[in-house]
């Protein structure tokens, strides 16, 4: 069997094996009823809208010219990463398998190299699919030409970064004048851009007034046509234009360019192939023990974590469970973005509405991060739950280690969620205390009575409303391990998958809903009547009730929870 | 003495396959029994229920006098379980591990054992590594290091030298032999029978989830018929019994 031959029916095999797996697990009643969940909501959100029989009316000059521009800049940006970021070394990326199967096989490299080209073009055509399944309706009128046009586009763009990644190996070799033939050539290139662009601009600069969409788009397209400007965008134009075509006539015209384009960057790669084969059993060796660290629970890239200082010393004496409190914070530290990230939203938030001409948040920090600072906390109510999970959803995939540890099953689900609770509850008393000394209620006389009593109910509020929240997404792990998986880096793929996701995100929300109304309810019957007395100090009452009850709730939950834990037997589910 | 490790009766289902069917035995202190058996026999699943991680079908077992399955948390505290595949914790170092280990066996004493059996695994000066940063004989060293912390009345030990090298595997021996000769009770589950027969007073020999042969390598020769199963070697036996049990309707 030749080696196309052999490959064609690894991927046919791969693919019937695959399908037919996914079928036989329609079998179980959970995976039949996500597929038709799942179905559903691809038919709701894509498909529906979806029209293949041709064009159904024109787009907008508008988005044209936003969706030429995007697609433009992205192509170019691929160019420049391709030249400028990334290591010397050759760009193809096989899997260990492949390497183990491939490599020792009698297949000369050439073989080896077209092999993983057709695999990358696939994976462009893949991204061609889903980018028109997205876009392809709002940017063009007909879909099945937008994606002959993105396949042939994304393609040539893959085709070139394999290319740049060969020619850069070969430069590299030549030791420091191939660095300088490198930086000199991509210097010289954005020096011709900067100065195409600097020409362009002083023949059409910027208006004063660009307040109107009409304005934006007329000096746009004037400096689009410019010369400099038109020379710079030419290449990208070249491979967008198919995608962009607005009619048949038009894409047939655009098509003999892209082609041509495609093939020379084809017989490029082929020109400018280097040995590949020691990075690749590197970079596969990389993959494989990343996946396998994911696997094994959340972890980031090897040797990406931070060794911070545990949060406090663990002592040898004391209650059992507190290590698992303890590895949980140092978990939650080592895989950092918290504060970090949270600074870069703002810092990054303002920066966009300074650039919009709103430059409050630097000339008037105060009254800008008040308010931030309290949406971000109750928006944490919200979205901690699933953020913050330094707990069962991490360490289950692990049940093994913590099921031979002497401990009982309620203090291993006291323990997890007390890590993530903590760390998130600090995050948003945090968030509050910088929201009630900044916010404008501190001056404004129509919140004046209200802000400090408000405040203090979220204060006890916000914190219960994440545990609760907390608690119920690691029953949920623990109660419905076959509709509610673990963190274990390898998600399942398919319809059936997709259906059995969300139906456990409105499972997990209505549980969460239903867990409120009592503390709703309790709130409203002790606070009403306190509030004749107390006035706007009611609401931390009937929010320290409201709060009790719901830390009420989740301690019968978790002793009921312990129980299902030590009864939890994986061997029983285990993944299809 | 009373034995250590009781098990009567253990029996071990995943829904029609039975992995484990009636076993029956007892380990003293000081005593290491060889778990011997094909592929697929149960060696790792009678180890998972031994160590308290799967929940036995039915049978009953006492580990250090404590029902497993009635206190847990008392029997837990008395094994150490250390896997074929060491599983840990990716963000806690090498020396984090032992003291996470400490709190919850709640050895006071655990910087001092816990140098000491970094330095018996050549652990020292891999303190402040993270366990994605070990090679895979390192990790079997350092889940051996967490197992010893808390000087563990019943070792359970699932292919114990996977991944080390000679001189690992030679050390490791003479560990085992320590804790063994300190009263420990190791149950060692294992392809390798050379190690086996080297290390293990008895030996239980499972196929297809069932009890084959029990006892020392004397008594399990003696109990085979035919001249050549006075001097079979233990590679002999495990054929002859192990196909025996596969051939058995």
């Amino acid at each position: 069997m030749s080696f196309p031959r052999a490959v064609a029916f690894l991927w046919a095999a791969t693919w019937r094996n695959r399908i037919r797996r996914q079928l036989e697990r329609l079998r179980k009643p959970r995976y039949l009823l996500g597929a038709l969940v799942g179905a559903a909501y691809l038919y709701s959100v894509f498909f529906r809208r979806l029209d293949f029989r041709g064009s159904v009316g024109t787009v907008s000059e508008g988005v044209r010219l936003f969706a030429e521009l995007s697609l433009i800049g992205s192509a170019l940006g691929t160019l420049f990463a391709a030249w400028a970021l990334g290591r010397d070394r050759p760009s193809l990326t096989f899997s260990e398998t492949e390497v183990v199967q491939l490599f020792p096989a009698p297949v000369p490299r050439r073989a080896l190299l077209q092999y993983k080209l057709v695999r990358g073009l696939l994976g462009t055509s893949l991204g061609a699919l889903f980018a028109t399944l997205f876009l392809g309706r709002t940017i063009s009128p007909h879909p099945v030409l937008f994606f002959v046009g993105a396949c042939l586009a994304l393609g040539t763009l893959y085709l070139h970064s394999t290319a740049a990644s060969f020619v850069r190996t070969r430069l590299s070799a030549w030791g420091l004048w191939g660095q300088v033939a490198r930086w000199g050539a991509v210097g010289g290139v954005l020096a011709l851009v900067a100065l195409a662009v600097f020409t362009s601009l002083r023949e059409h600069p910027v208006p004063e007034d660009l307040s109107s969409g009409r304005a934006l788009r007329g000096w746009l397209q004037a400096l689009m046509a410019s010369p400099g400007v038109a020379a710079v965008l030419w290449p990208g134009r070249l491979l967008v234009a198919p995608a962009l075509a607005q009619s048949v006539s038009d894409f047939l015209w655009a098509l003999p360019p892209a082609l041509a384009l495609m093939a020379a960057h084809y017989g490029w790669v082929l020109w400018a192939e280097v040995p590949f084969e020691e990075t690749a059993v590197v970079r596969a060796e990389s993959r494989s023990r990343e996946r396998m660290l994911r696997a094994s629970g959340r972890m980031t890239r090897v040797g990406s974590l931070t060794l911070s200082r545990p949060p406090f010393r663990l002592l040898p004496r004391g209650r059992p469970e507190v290590a698992l409190i303890w590895k949980n914070l140092i978990a939650r530290k080592r895989m950092g973005g918290g504060f970090a990230v949270f600074l870069a939203f703002i810092i990054l938030g303002g920066a966009i509405a300074a650039m919009m001409g709103d430059t409050r948040l630097f000339t008037d920090t105060r009254r800008v991060l008040g308010p931030v600072a309290l949406a971000l906390s109750v928006m944490l109510t919200v979205v901690g739950p699933s953020a913050f999970r330094m707990d069962l959803r991490m360490d289950l995939p692990k049940l093994d280690l913590l099921r031979a540890m002497p401990l009982t099953g309620r203090q291993v689900v006291r323990a997890q969620l007390a890590a993530s609770s903590l760390a998130l509850a600090t995050f948003q008393l945090a968030l509050l205390a910088v929201a009630l000394v900044l916010g404008p209620g501190v001056e404004a006389s129509r919140l004046g009575g209200w802000w400090w009593p408000g405040g203090l109910a979220l204060a006890f509020l916000l914190p219960a409303v994440s545990l609760s929240g907390l608690f119920v997404q690691n029953a949920a792990v623990v109660l419905f391990p076959s509709w509610v998986p673990a963190d274990t880096g390898e998600r399942a793929r398919g319809i059936e998958a997709m259906g059995q996701r969300l139906l456990a995100v409105v499972g997990t929300l209505v549980v969460m809903l239903v867990g409120l109304i009592p503390a709703g309810l309790v709130a409203l019957v002790v606070g009403l009547p306190v509030s004749a007395l107390l006035g706007p100090w009611a609401l931390p009452v009937a929010g320290f009730v409201a709060a009790g009850v719901l830390v009420g709730e989740v301690w019968l939950g978790v002793m009921a929870l312990g129980r299902a834990f030590e009864r939890l037997d994986v061997s029983e589910d285990r993944p299809e | 003495m009373d034995s250590v490790l009781r098990v009567e009766g253990l029996e071990k289902a995943y829904g029609e396959v039975k992995a484990v069917q009636g076993l029956t035995f007892e380990v003293a202190p000081g005593e290491v029994l060889g778990l011997v058996g094909p592929n697929g026999a149960g060696k790792t699943s009678t180890l998972r229920c031994l160590a308290g991680i799967l929940p036995p079908s039915s049978g009953r077992i006492l580990v250090a006098g404590y029902d497993l399955s009635r206190t847990p948390v008392d029997a837990k505290r008395a094994l150490a379980f250390l896997p074929d595949e060491p599983r840990f914790f990716e963000y806690l170092t090498v020396w984090e591990h032992l003291n996470f280990t400490a709190r919850l066996y709640g050895v006071e004493d655990w910087e001092e054992r816990g140098r000491a059996l970094l330095e018996e695994m050549e652990l020292t000066g891999k303190e402040k590594s993270l366990p994605g940063e070990l090679s895979r004989g390192m990790k079997q060293k350092l889940s051996i290091a967490c197992g010893f912390l808390h000087s563990p009345k019943l070792i359970l030990l699932d292919e114990p030298l996977t991944g080390l090298d000679p001189i690992g595997i030679r050390r490791m021996k003479a560990s085992l032999r320590r804790r063994a000769e300190e009263g420990a009770a190791l149950v060692l589950s294992s392809h390798l029978l050379p190690l086996v027969e080297e290390l293990c007073h008895r030996l239980l020999v499972i196929a297809g989830g069932k009890a084959m042969a029990l006892g020392s390598l004397e008594d399990i020769r003696a109990r085979l018929s035919g001249a050549e199963g006075e001097h079979a070697s233990l590679e002999e036996l495990f054929v002859r019994i192990t196909s025996a049990g596969t051939q058995a309707p």
